[in-house]
């Protein structure tokens, strides 16, 4: 029994699709984050379940109640915005106690319960404090604290971390992962960073225009990418044009890759394949592709070499670990393991 | 003139600049504030010295001692009753602008067709705010008057307005004619405090399982109090020190504004002087009251609006 | 200019994100019904001056019957060519620009310093600015008549009305100047234009004046706009402005004088479009400066 569920969910505004066929289920306790670019629809997917827009078809259910037609003041979902959604003219009290008040718990319970919450996102000193007089990053977690004194069946986050500094963006990530792992509350975390997504989620939806192009764990999103757009879109991707050979195996400037990717597409086509630059090697002669250094960027861990390699005039990008001795205008030859590429079409 | 404008592209390092380029040392007292003599010289002499002479003279007792009798008198008799019904009908219109600018700039931002109406519509509000004195006297005495077009209309429907009293010297008259410039300013100044009330806050609302009944309750209108105490007061004081509408329609003299005028017309004995321009004082005094009051609540609501 | 009515301006003003924006466009009742009626109120009263100034009908007769009768400019052509209206209207005009000169001439540079070199008393000239509103025109013109006595040298003149009229309209040309202003960086223009050589005048008209233009020209208009209208001091002080004059004239020439009324108005609604349409450059949305400005009242009286 999944905690929340969206079937077939089709949403329009006029003549734009934005919600196109959703289908995902959220599992009890769990934390998915939808991630894709402005546009794609995770914010319409998360609005929708919360009842501030109509779905045209399809249905959504929580636990075992469908709750598609439930107006959005009944639906029992804490919510945390982007920004600026603490009421002004009530203090931290004031608005974390107000969903107790509106479901009518006495003033004991609600002062005790208010208490906890600002104790979880360690706030209780600020609690006659008002809005204005608080950190954006201060304001989230009162946000938040504010979502979870009703105790909701699932809590839904509409990019909480976009409008704060960087700094306390990740303070804040991993703050809120702990509180939720903590309460084991089933969430719905909406990003267009994935670098949040890959490190706060139990499972990441990948949206595109509409659509769910991949569901799966950070780590089956990022070395199984579904799609080109996943690939792309989730880490970065080396771009080369290739021809397929046979059955798994693409001919890359000359030079012969094994790829299972390319299995869908006839002989002899054309393609581009799409490298992750830790899946490509700095090689002996002989045995890879030869190019030239371009940049060598140190970055503790690891090294990037840009390599612009002669037979593809692409200028690829190279993680090496630890630390490579190599200097730009220097010849070098570069391997690639195919095992994880992806294929697109050329064109 | 077309000369090129000077426009700048790029900054110049503009602390060492300014150093060397403004006065070349800070001298201990800053002595830019000479700068502004002119403008509070002008200001002295054109508003604080008239302003200091009313004063001045309604401090003045008959005889011609000083003393607080005529700001005493003004307020009796006649006086009185002048002040209250100006600050009745003032109040009363004020309230009717406020409802009524209030649900106009609530219905402005949130109407469907949302770019050109609300433009138009603050456009417009921006012209009719400015309308008072003489054309829109006239425009009254036109609608209104003893042979006005409405009120024939509504004679003609069995109802005549003058014989049930009305007037542009009564309280419903005033508010009529006041409510021209009122409503669009009540509108004008509401429009931004609506437009601050954010989306999240409704969404949040109903979310934690409040109606809309509970939003505007809780949130809307506490937020929205200042700005709307504000207009309250900003439209009191506004119809209160209006004359020249009122001069053009009527020669009431229970009407302040146009009771101080009567005194400085002349058609007053020697030595009731004093009591016209404790008159003007006691004008003062309240509309000082009432401006204050008004600062320190938008004041208030600009800080909710930047939150 | 009795109730001359200043809103501080309304800054901030963000093109509308409420509520219905994205959850469905529904056609509400209520709104728009109120919307309707106001639309109405304000209309009416414009309609019925019509019929007064352009009908040549006597007003008694006035009514449905006579909707249609008559109908022609005669009352107004008869009134423009009246000498008294001429030379009310040239002393109106007079005055318009000499309060515009002056008002542009004694704030423009005292805004610029402020900015510039005495920040700290932003808030204290502030405080001045609203003090016109405090001390209404009718006591203001009480307080003249005070001193009159002391300066009937002066106030002898009808151009002794410019300096008032300055201080009527203060509060919101004082505001309009300043949000031109500080939507600038100033601090930056004048050290740039000073580093290439200029003076303080070039600097002024060359490097500042150019990108104010959108704040003077809207104080220039409003300040027109006020004292075209402005009756309180002119009456009490027996000028023969243009409303002063319209006042009169109604005794005499009643369709005439509506006529003029109507004139005025339409006269002053033009302005403001116009200055609308001159603010509105950039793109759809109200510039802050045009809002300062269409949120002050003027009370042409």
């Amino acid at each position: 029994m999944s905690a929340l569920t969206y079937s077939t969910i089709r949403k329009t505004f006029g003549p734009t699709v934005a919600l196109e066929g959703l289908n995902l289920s959220v599992q009890p306790g769990e934390l998915i984050s939808l991630l894709g670019p402005s546009g794609c629809g995770k914010t319409t997917a998360l609005r929708v379940a919360a009842g501030f827009e109509k779905c045209d078809s399809g249905t959504v259910t929580v636990g075992e109640r469908d709750i598609t037609h439930l107006p959005a003041h009944k639906r029992n979902m804490g919510m945390v915005f982007q920004s600026y959604s603490l009421f002004p003219n009530l203090t931290v009290e004031g608005n974390v106690e107000y969903g107790l008040r509106t479901r009518g718990f006495d003033k004991a319970e609600r002062h005790r319960r208010v208490g906890e919450m600002l104790e979880l996102v360690q706030l209780t000193a600020m609690a006659k404090r008002y809005a204005h007089q608080m950190s954006g990053g201060q304001q989230q977690r009162v946000a938040l604290a504010r979502a979870l004194a009703i105790q909701p069946e699932v809590l839904l986050l509409d990019e909480p971390l976009s409008a704060l500094d960087a700094k306390v963006r990740t303070t804040l990530r991993d703050e809120i992962r702990r509180i939720q792992t903590e309460l084991g509350i089933t969430t719905l975390f909406v990003t267009h960073d994935q670098e949040e997504a890959l490190g706060i989620s139990d499972r990441i939806g990948v949206m595109s225009n509409g659509r769910l192009e991949q569901l799966g764990t950070p780590r089956e999103v990022y070395r199984h990418p579904a799609s080109a757009f996943v690939a792309r879109f989730v880490g970065s991707m080396n771009e080369l044009p290739a021809s397929v050979v046979g059955n798994h195996a693409v001919r890359v400037g000359g030079m012969a890759v094994a790829t299972s990717a390319a299995s869908v597409y006839p002989d002899g086509h054309d393609i581009k394949l799409l490298v992750r630059p830790e899946d490509m090697r700095i090689v002996d002669a002989g045995s890879g592709l030869p190019g030239t250094i371009a940049s060598c960027t140190f970055q503790g861990a690891s090294t990037v070499l840009g390599v612009r390699i002669d037979a593809l005039d692409v200028l690829a990008s190279v993680h090496v670990a630890g630390v490579a001795d190599l200097t730009p205008g220097e010849r070098v030859e570069v391997g690639i393991d195919g095992t994880r590429a992806v294929c697109e079409p050329a064109a | 003139m077309t000369d090129a404008v000077i426009s700048v592209e790029g900054r110049t390092d503009g602390a060492a600049l300014s150093a060397s380029l403004t006065t070349p040392s800070r001298p201990p007292r800053n002595w830019a504030w000479l700068g502004l003599l002119p403008f509070l010289a002008f200001l002295t002499l054109f508003l604080i010295i008239p302003a200091i002479s009313v004063f001045q003279e309604s401090l003045k007792s008959p005889d011609g001692s000083f003393g607080f009798d005529s700001m005493g008198q003004a307020f009796k008799g006649q006086n009185r009753d002048a002040f209250f019904f100006s600050i009745r009908f003032s109040a009363y219109a004020a309230a009717v602008g406020v409802v009524l600018g209030a649900l106009l700039a609530y219905a402005a931002a949130t109407a469907m067709r949302p770019r050109w109406l609300r433009n138009l519509v603050t456009s417009f509000s921006g012209v009719a705010a400015n309308l008072g004195g003489i054309p829109l006297a006239f425009a009254f005495l036109a609608l209104l008057g003893k042979q006005g077009v409405l009120t024939k209309i509504i004679t003609a429907a069995g109802f005549d307005l003058y014989d049930h009293g009305f007037g542009f010297d009564t309280v419903p008259g005033l508010i009529t004619v006041y409510s021209y410039f009122n409503i669009p300013l009540m509108l004008l100044i509401t429009l931004p405090a609506i437009d601050g009330l954010k989306v999240s806050w409704r969404e949040a609302n109903a979310n934690l399982g409040g109606t809309n009944w509970t939003y505007w309750r809780r949130v809307g209108l506490p937020v929205l109090a200042p700005s709307l105490l504000g207009g309250f007061l900003l439209l009191f004081a506004n119809s209160f020190s209006a004359y020249a509408t009122a001069a053009a329609l009527t020669d009431s003299s229970r009407i302040v504004s146009l009771r101080l005028a009567f005194f400085l017309g002349g058609d007053v004995n020697a030595g009731e002087d004093a009591v016209g321009f404790s008159l003007a004082s006691w004008m003062i005094i309240i509309m000082a009251i009432a401006m204050g009051l008004y600062w320190v609540l938008r004041k208030r609501a600009e800080r909710w609006q930047e939150s | 200019m009795s109730h001359m009515v200043n809103v501080p301006p309304i800054e901030n003003v963000v093109p509308p994100k409420t509520g219905p924006s994205r959850t469905g466009r529904r056609f509400r009742i209520g709104p728009n019904l109120v919307l309707l009626f106001c639309f109405l109120f304000f209309l009416f009263p414009l309609l019925a001056m019509a019929r007064f100034a352009l009908q040549n009908v006597p007003v008694v007769l006035l009514g449905w019957s006579t909707l249609f009768d008559k109908w022609s400019f005669s009352g107004i052509t008869k009134a423009l060519g009246d000498e008294g209206f001429r030379d009310a209207l040239t002393l109106s005009i007079k005055l318009a620009i000499g309060t515009v000169v002056l008002t542009l001439g004694l704030l423009l540079p005292t805004a610029i310093w402020v900015h510039l070199r005495v920040p700290r008393a932003r808030a204290f000239i502030e405080f001045l600015t609203v003090l016109p509103y405090v001390i209404p025109a009718i006591a203001l013109v009480a307080g003249i008549k005070v001193i009159q006595p002391h300066v009937r040298w002066f106030l002898n003149s009808d151009y002794s009305l410019i300096p008032f009229y300055v201080i009527l309209a203060l509060p919101f040309t004082y505001r309009s100047l300043d949000a031109g202003i500080r939507s600038l960086d100033l601090r930056t223009l004048v050290d740039a234009s000073r580093s290439l050589g200029a003076g303080w005048g070039a600097t002024l008209t060359r490097a500042l004046v150019p990108n104010l233009r959108t704040a003077i020209i809207s104080s220039a208009f409003l300040t027109t706009a006020v004292v075209l209208g402005e009756y309180t001091i002119a009456n009490v002080l027996l000028r023969d402005t243009l409303p002063t004059f319209t006042q009169v004239f109604r005794a005499s020439e009643p369709q005439g004088s509506f006529g003029l009324a109507l004139l005025t108005l339409v006269a002053t609604t033009a302005l403001f479009a116009l200055l609308s349409v001159l603010t509105r450059k950039r793109g759809g949305t109200i510039d802050t400066p045009v809002v300062a400005i269409a949120a002050t009242a003027t009370d042409a009286s």
